[in-house]
């Protein structure tokens, strides 16, 4: 699943899909702690999912306010057309 | 009795009965209303217009199924299915009476959430599916109605957790036999019931479908039995709050004298009356008045509350 | 319970691959959003039921709903189609499939040595991680509230600057933050009554 969400990364230029290819990570690692945790029956793995959870919120929240300036500015969702410092 | 056999009869039986109920309220809503605004409503098939139920059903079910041209085909059929889905498969872990519960988990009252935030995307999603300016519109105010008062309805239902000791809906029950939970969590109970109605998105709080400024909304594309599960799925999702406020708050099947069933069904048909009775008598408000009020009132309110509640359940522990 | 499992695996595997291979970012929303659930099954076959509904409620319910919030907001529709699949042409897959591959490889040699298969897993309940969440991962807890705050104040700030009659962009983040910061609250719900 991390391999996947690496892949829609690196492909993908819309930032719209790199926004969900991260989400795609983030629940693929999240994934892996909880089975960590389920293997040797402790908790932690699960706290450490909730902090991902958390993450992933943070991440999102942000990162769609990007994608709409993004939008706003280029009125397109390349990220390659702001590659250039100077907006 | 084989206890699967057991299992699967309670499981029919719940699924009809919530059915048949979803179907009737609409005679009931209508007759109510009607009552309410000094009319006659349906009065004309069957005796009290009874039969009214059966008539619709069936203009609805031959009505011509149109999907528009430009619409995401896709999409446009997954979305009325998945209100209908997700509001049933709450209903399982709902504790009617001691006997009749399909599942009793430790995470019911999160698996409720759950499955309302994902009744979410039916809304959401006929919205967008519709390729229509109205619908879109419509999609997007219940996109963020829900999702805000969702976060309410979460925390005002959390100091029924925090008496009860447990998510699951069945111990929230048992825990009331001596108060019920509407006594010492009486602010819970009104931010539960506003955030309820506006997670069914009924009058006051149905601004993603308001007909005068938006054409009914999301579902303007829709006819035939899509529109019909959109119905249904509302009526399910009254009944589903109904059903959650009197097992949270007024104490579910418990109650002297009458057996358990009738208990429970009292109470949720009271609700269901409320419920008409608020859109008989509410108007609408404005969306922005709506958001404003969720975010400036409900969330500190339902912080409070849950603050409270937890320092005092603390004290008595000590 | 062991085949719900793979099941649910497969499912989740599949639904990701489509997700990223979808042109239509609302099909991709979906398809992740499937595969969200399927990992919540899988969650609750590895004995973390809590998990699993916190996935279903906070990410299927509330993240990926932001999406699709944004997706609309936007308006992105058939015209985007056309232009993705301009941008992603077949052959961009390869070089990073064979990275993945590569890495996939090494952790199923890395596991499949290790060899034992997992044994019936042990239930961790709640109660279990509120105790370890307030306990040694208190300081935890408090940055990653500092970590929402600053997101709810950063999003409001980068969707509102210099935008008139943008503020809405602004305030729908912050609601994430918020929303998500009230389920901080509400995973610490149980503590009090659980742990006396």
């Amino acid at each position: 699943m991390f391999a996947l969400g690496l892949i829609g990364l690196l492909v993908r230029r819309n930032l719209l899909f790199i926004l969900m290819a991260i989400e795609v990570m983030l629940n693929a690692s999240g994934l892996a702690f909880v089975s960590a945790g389920a293997r040797w029956g402790q908790a932690d793995g699960q706290v450490m999912f909730l902090f991902i959870l958390t993450v992933a919120a943070a991440e999102v929240a942000v990162g769609l306010a990007l994608l709409l300036r993004l939008y706003h500015r280029f009125h397109s969702l390349d990220v390659d057309a702001a590659s250039e410092m100077r907006g | 009795m084989n206890p699967v056999l057991l299992k699967i009869i309670v499981l029919l039986g719940i699924l009809i009965v919530v059915l048949t109920l979803a179907s009737g309220l609409i005679w009931l809503e209508r007759r109510l209303l009607a009552l309410w605004q000094d009319r006659y409503g349906p009065n004309r098939v069957g005796p009290f217009g009874l039969l009214q139920v059966l008539a619709d059903m069936i203009k609805i079910f031959f009505k011509e199924d149109w999907i528009p041209p430009f619409a995401d085909k896709p999409v446009f059929v997954l979305a009325p299915a998945i209100i209908v889905i997700t509001v049933l498969l709450t209903f399982a872990v709902i504790p009617f009476t001691p006997l009749v519960q399909i599942a009793d988990t430790n995470i019911a009252l999160l698996f409720f959430l759950g499955m309302s935030s994902l009744g979410v995307y039916s809304v959401v999603l006929g919205g967008w599916a519709s390729n229509n300016k109205y619908s879109l519109l419509g999609g997007m105010r219940a996109a963020s109605q829900m999702l805000s008062y969702e976060v309410f309805m979460g925390l005002s239902m959390m100091g029924t957790v925090m008496l009860a000791g447990s998510f699951s809906l069945r111990s929230i029950v048992e825990a009331q036999r001596h108060m019920w939970f509407v006594v010492p969590q009486f602010l819970g109970f009104v931010l539960f019931l506003i955030a309820g109605i506006a997670e069914t998105r009924r009058l006051p709080f149905d601004l993603p479908e308001a007909e005068s400024e938006l054409v009914a909304g999301f579902h303007s594309e829709y006819s035939g039995m899509k529109f019909g599960m959109f119905f249904v799925g509302e009526y399910l999702g009254v009944i589903l709050i109904s059903v959650l406020l009197s097992v949270l708050y007024f104490g579910g099947w418990q109650g002297p004298f009458l057996p358990p069933i009738v208990w429970i069904v009292l109470k949720t048909l009271f609700f269901i009356c409320f419920f008409i009775l608020l859109r008989a008598a509410m108007p609408r408000p404005r969306f922005d008045q709506l958001m404003s009020w969720g975010w400036k009132w409900m969330l500190p309110l339902s912080l409070l509350n849950l603050a409270v509640t937890g320092a005092v359940v603390l004290a008595m522990r000590r | 319970m062991e085949a719900i499992f793979y099941i649910a695996a497969i499912v989740a595997v599949l639904a990701t691959v489509l997700t990223v291979t979808r042109l239509n970012p609302v099909h991709a929303l979906l398809y992740l959003t499937v595969s969200l659930l399927a990992v919540a099954v899988v969650f609750y076959t590895l004995g973390a039921p809590f998990m699993a509904a916190l996935e279903v409620v906070i990410y299927a319910g509330a993240i990926m709903v932001l999406f699709v919030f944004v997706v609309m907001l936007l308006n992105l529709g058939r015209h985007t189609v056309e232009i993705e699949r301009s941008w992603l042409s077949p052959g961009a897959f390869v070089g990073p499939a064979i990275l993945a591959a590569i890495l996939v490889g090494e952790v199923s040699y890395l596991l499949a040595r290790s060899g034992t298969l997992t044994p019936p897993v042990a239930e961790v309940s709640p109660h279990q991680v509120a105790l370890s969440l307030y306990g040694p991962y208190l300081l935890g807890v408090e940055l990653a509230s500092f970590l929402l705050l600053g997101a709810l104040v950063g999003a409001y700030h980068v969707g509102s600057r210099r935008a008139q009659g943008r503020t809405t962009v602004g305030s729908r983040s912050d609601r994430t933050g918020l929303a998500s910061g009230g389920d901080l609250v509400r995973t610490g719900a149980d503590r009090p009554s659980g742990a006396a």
